[in-house]
């Protein structure tokens, strides 16, 4: 299995987000060395267009099977990152991120040195994981088309109206004998100056 | 109001409760408890004859205490829908307004609370907010001094249909005022509420509108800290209130003192622009309190696997790119119970709300992750003698032990928690993209070098690797001395992994996850915690100072508390030093060896445990 693994490991400056504590090219050198990867390349934004056609490029070029992201948080470029990679014949799952923007250069500005040596514990993990990760499929469940908004005040009643004209049924659920809420007790309201209700 | 009433597509269901929610995105199963009004709503014909008899009078809710109420009433007079409902705390069983209703026999005495059961595809989280009661702050002497009102209760004066028909009157004797001050940011902005109840200033602002409106000669002042205008139009509505001759104070009052014989109160104050102190004699004080979570809405969330902010708020997936998103995929936020919100900004977030439950509930199918479980049936020891506990470990009911068969899952309700494989004695189950072998490749990555100098943190997907990732965004430093390894939830750790960490030379070993109430996964952290409560001891006997491994429990709006932890971690690490550890470690090896045994059994980790020992050997 070993000497099938093809991974490709992309490391993100992120502006100076991440390049402006450690050095990214070094990184991705030093990334290059680790068993299994065929190709380690940093960029100034790994998620913007020519980020993305790079890592795609990479994928066509290098017969990667596998590829490892080092910038920003999972939780907020994951998706993106799996789309890239699907897009360039890969399954999604088959990609793995490694968090050295919020989990190092901006918590450890003080230590770059220390920070460096963690951005690459964090690529090596990361590289660990891709030799071992398989494709998966997707679930696919059914959808009932129905809503529930809990809360008829103001933002529930105005939930409740869109997706009805949306055509959707939509049960409106209110533990006071009224729909209302606070905004049935204002009297007026700015900054138009009229009646609430 | 009228308008969702009457919508032949919305069904408003009011005096009733969430009870349950079970299932996932696209297919949720609902408990609605609807509690019963005594009064049926297809009979009853809202003409009132019932209130005119009833005898009990309590506080109108609606009006802030400041009227009373019949045990049967409506709310107000638009309510809706417009059907009467007995208060059964209130009620004396007279039974007169039985005799009142006479022919039209609306109320009916024996109604029960009903549940009702409803399949749905997402849900909307729009509960609101409630209202500070400043009766604490002593120095303001709420509840004490009649002329002091909170902002709402003012709000319900200044009503056409309220209980003084719009008139302001001083509550004390009834007298018109002749100058009024308002005060800004009571509980907010302070050591009672952190955060800025964002729409007091513009509420206030139109209270002194309205005011001046009704009484050119009243003299209106409004004490602040800072005035807070930034959407649009609200700084030219502020220009019109000062161009109408209210007074804005830049001050926030020290105390309020009555004169105990004609209750007029002096307010005691700086004036910053003036650089002096003020004493100001005015009849009315009317007190902007902050907007604060409601009392039951981490019991609420916690149905809905939605957590809550530090500041009690519901907190969204991501505050900039998912401020309507929720943890719990079909599960969106709308309005205050996210925050503090004005009217049109909870509008536009209702829209926003119902813009995002509408791309999955217009998918004729939804896609969903696949990091299900699965059970190897030739391990699984269920089929020799009665097992089952992986069973017992699924809140979803996804896992089924038959007897004498070996478990299976059944994937479309397994929600990949991974608490269940953590938790077989075989080793039989494995969980997609979060295998043992794929977490055991990650340890050893991380300590391959100077692993004694290492903190291996594990963290859950949606608390604690998010309040890592709060500490990040907010910039809150701590030491470069630990790395994170993510699962899905707590439930997934296995002992073995933090056995293994020490047993190739951890520094220290930190667990973390939710908090109990807040778990995604609903039981994953409670069986996480009652698995690593055993671990302290077992560590202590194999020669591993305790304090070397921790747990921690956090949620993600706190990166605070990550940093903090990280901090201490780190200084306790130094505290050990290296030589112990190493010592600790040496001694501890061959009980940690025999933990994790079963490990060795399995051809893809043992490969990496070998591989590592392999190349240890030859340096």
């Amino acid at each position: 299995m070993e000497e099938d693994l093809r991974i490709g490991v992309f490391v993100c400056h992120c502006g100076s987000n991440i390049a402006g504590v450690i050095d990214p090219k070094k990184l991705a050198e030093r990334a290059s060395e680790l068993p299994g990867v065929v190709v380690a390349k940093d960029h100034g934004y790994a998620c913007s267009d020519p980020g993305q056609v790079l890592i795609k490029d990479s994928i066509k070029e290098y017969n990667l099977n596998r590829v490892v992201v080092s910038a920003c948080s999972p939780r907020l470029h994951e998706p993106t990152f799996r789309v890239c990679v699907y897009e360039a014949g890969l399954n999604p799952y088959l990609m793995e991120m490694a968090n050295i923007r919020e989990h190092c250069t901006w918590v450890h500005p003080d230590y770059p040195e220390e920070a460096f040596e963690k951005a690459f514990d964090l690529i090596r993990s990361a590289v660990a994981k891709a030799r071992y990760l398989a494709p998966l499929e997707t679930i696919k469940v059914p959808v009932t088309n129905k809503a529930l908004v809990i809360g008829a005040g103001i933002a529930g009643i105005s939930t409740a109206l869109d997706l009805g004209d949306m055509g959707y049924e939509t049960y409106l659920i209110e533990k006071e004998p009224s729909i209302g809420g606070r905004m049935a007790q204002l009297d007026k309201t700015f900054p138009t100056m009229d009646c609430s209700i | 109001m009228v308008d969702a009433g009457h919508h032949p597509k919305i069904n408003v269901l009011t005096y009733s409760e969430l009870e349950e929610v079970r299932g996932f995105v696209g297919n949720f199963k609902v408990k609605v408890k609807k509690k019963p009004r005594f009064v049926i709503p297809e009979k009853c014909n809202g003409c009132g004859l019932c209130v005119d008899v009833c005898p009990i009078e309590v506080p109108n809710e609606f009006d802030e205490g400041t009227t009373t109420r019949k045990a049967i009433y409506v709310p107000f007079a638009q309510a809706v829908p417009l059907v009467y409902t007995i208060d059964m705390d209130a009620c004396i069983e007279c039974f007169k307004c039985i005799e009142a209703c006479g022919k039209l026999e609306a109320i009916d005495f024996s109604q029960k609370e009903e549940i009702i059961e409803l399949d749905i595809g997402t849900i909307i989280v729009a509960t609101g907010y409630d209202i500070y009661d400043p009766t604490p702050i002593k120095q303001y002497g709420y509840g004490r001094y009649p002329n002091v009102l909170t902002a709402l209760e003012l709000e319900r004066l200044l009503d056409e249909s309220g209980p003084t028909m719009g008139k302001l009157y001083r509550p004390s004797d009834m007298k018109a005022p002749g100058k009024v001050a308002f005060i800004q940011c009571v509980g907010s902005r302070d050591d009672i509420h952190e955060y800025c109840s964002g729409f007091c200033c513009m509420y206030t602002i139109k209270n002194s509108l309205i005011l001046r409106e009704k009484y050119p000669d009243l003299d209106i002042s409004i004490y602040y800290m800072d005035i807070r205008t930034p959407s649009k139009g609200y700084e030219e509505f502020y220009r019109r209130a000062r161009e109408e001759g209210i007074k804005f104070i830049q001050g926030k009052p020290s105390e309020i003192a009555q004169d105990p014989n004609n209750h007029n109160l002096f307010i005691y104050s700086e004036d910053l622009a003036k650089g002096k102190a003020i004493r100001d004699e005015v009849d009315i004080v009317i007190l902007s309190t902050a907007a604060e979570p409601r009392p039951d809405s981490r019991t609420l969330g916690s149905k809905l696997g939605v957590t809550s902010g530090p500041s009690g708020f519901y907190m969204e997936s991501h505050p900039k790119l998912k401020p309507i998103d929720t943890p719990t995929e079909g599960v969106f936020i709308a309005g205050s119970s996210q925050g503090p919100k004005d009217i049109p900004y909870s509008v536009a977030q209702g829209s926003a709300a119902s813009s995002r439950a509408s791309r999955i509930l217009s998918s004729p199918e939804w896609e969903i992750e696949p990091l299900i479980a699965f059970v190897d049936a030739d391990k699984c020891r269920n089929v020799r003698k009665k097992c089952g506990i992986c069973e017992t470990r699924c809140p979803y009911g996804a896992i089924i032990a038959p007897e004498g068969k070996p478990a299976y899952v059944i994937g479309a309700k397994c929600h990949g928690c991974g608490t269940c494989v953590a938790d077989c004695p075989e080793g039989a189950i494995t969980q997609l993209h979060y295998t043992d072998v794929q977490i055991v490749a990650q340890i050893h990555a991380i300590l391959r070098e100077k692993p004694e100098e290492k903190i291996l943190v594990f963290t859950c997907h949606w608390c604690s690797f998010g309040a890592a990732d709060t500490a990040g965004n907010s910039h809150l430093k701590y030491p470069p001395d630990n790395r994170i390894i993510k699962v899905m939830c707590s439930g997934r750790l296995d002992r073995k992994f933090i056995y293994e960490a020490f047993r190739i030379g951890a520094g220290m070993v930190l667990a973390s996850g939710c908090h109990p109430q807040d778990c995604h996964y609903i039981t994953g952290q409670h069986h996480a915690e009652r698995r690593l409560k055993a671990v302290p001891k077992i560590l202590e006997r194999a020669g591993i100072s305790p304090e070397r491994f921790s747990v921690k429990w956090m949620s993600a709006s706190e990166g605070q508390t990550f940093s903090k932890v990280m901090k201490e971690s780190s200084e306790t690490l130094k505290s050990i030093g290296i030589e112990r550890i190493k010592e600790e470690n040496e001694k501890a090896k061959p009980e940690l060896e025999k933990r994790i045994k079963t490990f060795r059994e399995d051809p893809d980790v043992a490969k990496i445990l070998l591989a590592d020992e392999k190349v240890d050997i030859e340096a």
